[in-house]
């Protein structure tokens, strides 16, 4: 194994070659394991990302690069953490302040990569958005085509009104 | 805000994509090209995880795909399970149900639908994809159950709500009425949640209907008067049982800030929790255990299982602050420390305690529901508390004081305790397993103390063990100077010794004949003391009055109580222990009496530990091992050895001519040692009773594993012996024939055999120097009998016998036998003969035949040369003992030899000899 502090290449999908440091990288589960599987040399060759564009992939790295420190997630959070989600941090939560289209971007990328934490971030940031809105609204934020009846929809609201705020 | 406007233009194009689901999402991995980003399905799922309940419902009225995904069964069975109230196997049974009313249904409805087309009504869509399925019955049942249902429960929560909104504003008991029915459904609702596969939000809707709004309310709340829900539930039970329910509650909350509302409502429950605990003391303080404390007792245990109010009725009770009352720990220790333990005041300490514990025991079965358990934590604490210091105290205190005074108290009061700990009666809420659960309680009191205990034990043994051998010892050295003169004093009480002998031996037989029936007798004789309260000295008495008729010489010392001589053995005992002086040089057996008297003492006392089971019983047993071991050890290598080796020494060292006196019918040495061999004998025979009565009746050691120290040793101890017996015997042989040598040689006159004329016939009986032999051979094989191995005994005495045949032909050809002698030769070989026919050892016999015939020759008159050779010749006369040379060699010790031989010689080699 390389030592830790040693930089790796990565290609984002338009082509763009970005330095990172290994360490931050690994944060990234499918970047570890592919390291780990290739041999000390290959690691000087970029390695494509064909799916991450080179905007989400620097913000992608930004992340990655902040939480660096952070301890690896273990298999058993895994199962915890989607009974249990804890908030989000205040770094996170400024990071996360991109336009819509940045944050799905984000989402994907984190779910490609594998990166748990930053895709855990990114669904409570998309939930917080749905929070306290109207079907219509939510709708609307989400571009979801309403193919609902009136008479549907209101039989859905019937049917869970127990679960209405007061 | 321009953002937003550019993915909502985006947004358009990709909601088509969106809706084709699982396969967009596919696509998109693969397509190189930036396209505008769509989450898949799987994500969109992990988002709905961080919504709250109500979002989530609200999110299910966006679209049917997202309906689906909301109303997906596992989201909600999920959240059933994490408040730990989903039953698989219920969900199983009433999916299977399901699915056989399902078939009936399908057909009732086949036969409908030939009539009615698309009955199903609103729930027509779903009807459809159920049909074409037919695994979702939950939509078939949403359709016609659901609708009654829902409408049912809109009206209930309006009524709820209303009710809250109003109490919430104060007004009062107008509403009352109505108010009193929602309360009554929520306070029972977490009991009534069905396991039904399919109708998980169902269920989870009627547990969050109820019960979100207190929680919400009381996570918004600013203080303990605010939330609504101490203002809807006016009685603490129910208070109670609703803080428990939203506890429960809590967990299936997995939306943002759960943590904060659990945390408030953690916060409130403390509070709640306090005030209840504030009643419960005061109802406590003023002994109101009926109303007040009862009341608060099962409103704990709703909350939370009451562990709080049991920690403070233990923590405060008063028996805790009455320690003293009971009982001080030191009244147990003597003022003198002798070594003695008083049990009487801790045994009223314990029974106090017990009384204690019962009464408490009606308390707690009167104030606290069946459903907790308190007295175990009660008793647990009060033996901690209470017991544990005493103990502590107690054996501390006796430890600095006498080491003898703490072993006793140990093992004293452990039986105490476990008495004590059958005293104690369960209460109503105690399960079947009480006894032995307040019995592991005791014992636990006793753990700390018990390691120290083993080990101080063995110790102990072995310094007491020890200290007596070497006083013993430093003793004997002080007398070595006079140990000589003492052998010599020996002699001349050997008739004194003769009749003890007689009486001793009639005791040391008596182990053998009751041996084989000890294991018969001995069950009751110590399992009698271990039921009854059995201090060691109640022990002993049982051992006795049990073996009171068979005299064993190891009852003698064990315990004072049988000092006084009642029995008969007692009384030979005492006989036998002032004769015993004798030896007393070599080893005593009042050492060993009282060595094995301290073993099992110290045996009992480690027993009593070893019944608790587990590994401190295995710990226990093993010290029991090794503090018999310990036994064997000093007696035997310590002990008996040496005196063995001493002995065999003395008579290695015994040289007849040395001797002055040899008037006596023994050789002192011998004799010495002869005693000796009975008295290790008799010792080995008090071991083996000792080992089968305390080690292997009570189970402490098992008689079959020979891997186990202490029938190692005892094998060891038994072989160690057995060698020592040998050795000595072997010398033992050696200076009785020396004796006899000595006393042919001393005693026998020259004109014994070959009398001169004058006093010719004078006397026709057996030589002095006969009798003496015989007398002094037959004293010292005689000592022997049952004290020995009869195997050992046959081959010594076989050895004697040859060796006796051996010296008598060596004396006999040294003496010159006349005619007239050979009568008194005659006589004494039938003397001799008559002696080893006693042992009853044929090819023995056959030797002194041998002899007897022998002495024949010496009958035949001159004027029979010619017989004399044949008699000579005649081999079968001597059954093939002497050949005919030995027995020309006798002749030839005839008086008149010289005249005869010629004749003799011609007739035995005929004329050939003659010519020479």
């Amino acid at each position: 194994m390389a030592a830790p502090e040693s930089t790796i290449m990565l290609t984002s999908s338009d082509g763009t070659d970005i330095s990172v440091e290994r360490q931050v990288a690994e944060r990234s589960i499918l970047i570890k394991n592919l390291l780990a599987d290739l041999p000390g040399e290959a690691t000087t060759e970029a390695i494509p990302i064909p799916n991450v564009n080179e905007p989400v992939l620097r913000k992608v790295i930004e992340w990655c690069d902040h939480h660096k420190k952070d301890p690896p997630a273990s298999a058993e959070d895994d199962s915890d953490s989607r009974k249990k989600s804890t908030d989000i941090d205040e770094w996170d939560q400024k990071f996360m302040q991109v336009d819509q289209e940045m944050l799905f971007e984000i989402i994907l990328a984190a779910n490609y990569l594998d990166i748990k934490a930053l895709l855990d971030v990114g669904c409570k940031t998309v939930a917080n958005m749905i929070k306290g809105k109207s079907p219509d609204e939510i709708r609307k934020t989400f571009n979801i085509q309403n193919d609902f009846t009136p008479e549907e929809e209101d039989q859905i609201r019937r049917e869970n009104e127990w679960a209405e705020d007061r | 805000m321009s953002n937003f406007k550019r993915s909502t233009l985006t947004g358009g194009a990709a909601a088509p994509s969106q809706r084709d689901s699982v396969l967009a999402s596919l696509r998109q991995t693969k397509i190189v090209a930036p396209v505008k980003p769509v989450l898949p399905a799987e994500l969109i799922a992990t988002i709905l995880d961080y919504l709250p309940v109500p979002e989530l419902l609200r999110f299910a009225r966006t679209a049917k795909r997202f309906r689906e995904m909301v109303y997906d069964d596992t989201r909600w069975v999920q959240r059933i399970k994490s408040m730990g109230l989903w039953d698989e196997a219920e969900a199983r049974r009433r999916f299977e149900e399901g699915v056989r009313r399902q078939r009936e249904r399908e057909k009732e409805e086949m036969a409908r639908r030939a009539g009615v087309g698309g009955a199903n009504g609103a729930g027509g869509a779903a009807g459809n994809g159920i049909a074409a399925e037919g695994k979702t019955p939950v939509t078939l049942f949403d359709a016609g159950v659901e609708e009654e249902r829902i409408a049912q429960r809109r009206k209930t929560l309006e009524e709820g709500f209303a009710d809250i909104s109003l109490t919430a504003n104060g007004s009062s008991d107008s509403t009352a009425g109505a108010a009193h029915r929602d309360p009554m459904v929520a306070l029972k609702v977490l009991k009534s949640v069905r396991s039904i596969r399919g109708h998980a939000r169902q269920e989870y809707g009627r547990v969050y209907g109820a019960l979100a709004p207190y929680y919400l309310d009381l996570a918004r709340s600013l203080s303990h008067t605010d939330p609504v829900l101490f203002r809807a539930f006016r009685d603490p039970e129910q208070q109670a049982q609703m803080l428990a329910q939203l506890k429960i509650f809590a967990k299936s909350d997995f939306a943002q800030g759960w943590h904060a509302r659990e945390e408030k409502l953690e916060t409130m429950i403390g509070i709640f929790e306090n005030a209840v605990l504030r009643e419960f003391e005061q109802g406590y303080d003023a002994g109101d255990y009926d109303g007040r404390m009862k009341r608060y007792a099962h409103v704990l245990v709703t909350l939370n299982g009451g562990v709080a109010g049991i920690d403070m009725f233990i923590q405060n009770h008063v028996l805790m602050q009455q320690k003293e009352t009971l009982g001080r720990p030191l009244d147990c220790l003597p003022s003198v420390p002798n070594g003695s333990i008083l049990l009487g005041p801790s045994h009223d300490f314990l029974g106090r305690l017990a009384t204690a514990l019962n009464e408490q025991g009606a308390v707690i079965d009167k104030v606290f529901p069946t459903s907790v358990e308190v007295l175990i934590p009660f008793v647990e604490r009060v033996s901690e508390e209470i017991l544990g210091e005493y103990l502590t105290t107690l054996f501390d205190e006796a430890h600095d004081r006498n080491v003898e005074s703490y072993l006793k108290a140990v093992s004293g009061i452990f039986e105490q305790c476990l008495l004590f700990s059958d005293m104690i009666k369960p209460a109503k809420s105690s399960k079947d397993d009480f006894s032995v659960t307040i019995k592991q309680i005791i014992i636990r009191c006793f753990e700390p103390h018990i390691d120290l205990y083993l080990s101080e034990e063995l110790d102990f043994f072995k310094k007491t063990s020890e200290a007596q051998v070497e006083a013993w010892e430093k003793r004997l050295f002080d007398e070595e100077a006079s140990t000589e003169s003492f052998f010599m004093a020996n002699v001349n009480r050997q008739a004194a010794k003769r009749d003890f002998l007689t009486s001793f031996k009639k005791v040391v037989m008596m182990p053998v004949n009751v041996l084989p029936t000890i294991p018969l007798s001995s069950p009751f004789a110590t399992s009698k003391p271990a039921a009854a309260q059995a201090s060691s000295g109640s022990d002993a008495l049982g051992l006795s009055s049990s073996r009171a008729n068979t005299p064993l010489p190891d009852d003698r010392a064990p315990s004072p109580r049988q000092e006084a001589p009642t029995t008969e053995l007692a009384a030979k005992a005492a006989i036998m222990n002032s004769r015993l002086e004798g030896i007393k040089s070599l080893f005593s057996i009042e050492i060993a009496l009282n060595l094995i008297h301290a073993t099992k003492s110290n045996i009992e006392r480690a027993a009593v530990f070893a019944k608790i089971g587990g590994q401190t019983g295995e710990e226990a047993k093993e010290q029991c091992d090794a503090i018999f071991v310990q036994l064997l050890q000093i007696l035997g290598t310590r002990h008996i050895k040496a005196g063995f080796d001493k002995a065999v020494n003395h008579l290695a060292d015994y040289n007849p001519r040395n001797v002055a006196e040899h008037n006596q019918p023994g050789v002192a040495p011998l004799v010495t040692f002869l005693e000796l061999v009975n008295v290790g004998d008799l010792i080995q025979q008090m071991v083996d009773v000792f080992y089968v009565q305390e080690m292997v009746t009570t189970k402490l050691t098992d008689r079959d594993d020979f891997l186990s120290p202490a029938v190692k040793e005892k094998k060891r101890f038994e072989q160690m012996l057995d060698e020592r017996v040998a050795a000595g015997l072997n010398k033992g042989i050696d200076v009785l024939m020396d004796e006899v040598e000595y006393l042919c040689a001393t005693i026998q006159q020259p004109t014994d055999f070959n009398p001169t004329a004058s006093e010719q016939m004078m006397d026709i009986g057996t030589t002095q120097t006969a009798t003496r032999i015989v007398d002094i051979v037959s004293s010292h094989t005689g000592m022997l009998t049952g004290s020995t191995d009869k195997n050992m005994l046959d081959v010594f005495n076989q050895e004697v016998g040859l060796r006796l045949f051996t010296a008598l032909c060596k004396h006999l050809k040294r003496q010159r036998i006349s005619i007239d002698g050979a009568i008194k030769l005659i006589s004494d070989t039938n003397h001799y003969h008559a002696y080893i026919s006693t042992l009853k050892n044929k090819s023995l016999t056959q030797y002194f035949d041998a002899l007897r015939e022998l002495s024949q020759i010496y009958l035949i008159s001159p004027k029979h040369a010619k017989e004399i050779a044949t008699i000579i010749a005649d081999s079968d006369r001597y059954y093939g003992i002497f050949r005919a040379e030995e027995v020309y060699e006798f002749a030839e010790r005839r008086a008149d030899w010289f005249v005869v031989k010629r004749d003799v010689e011609r007739a035995m080699y005929g004329i050939g000899c003659a010519v020479m």
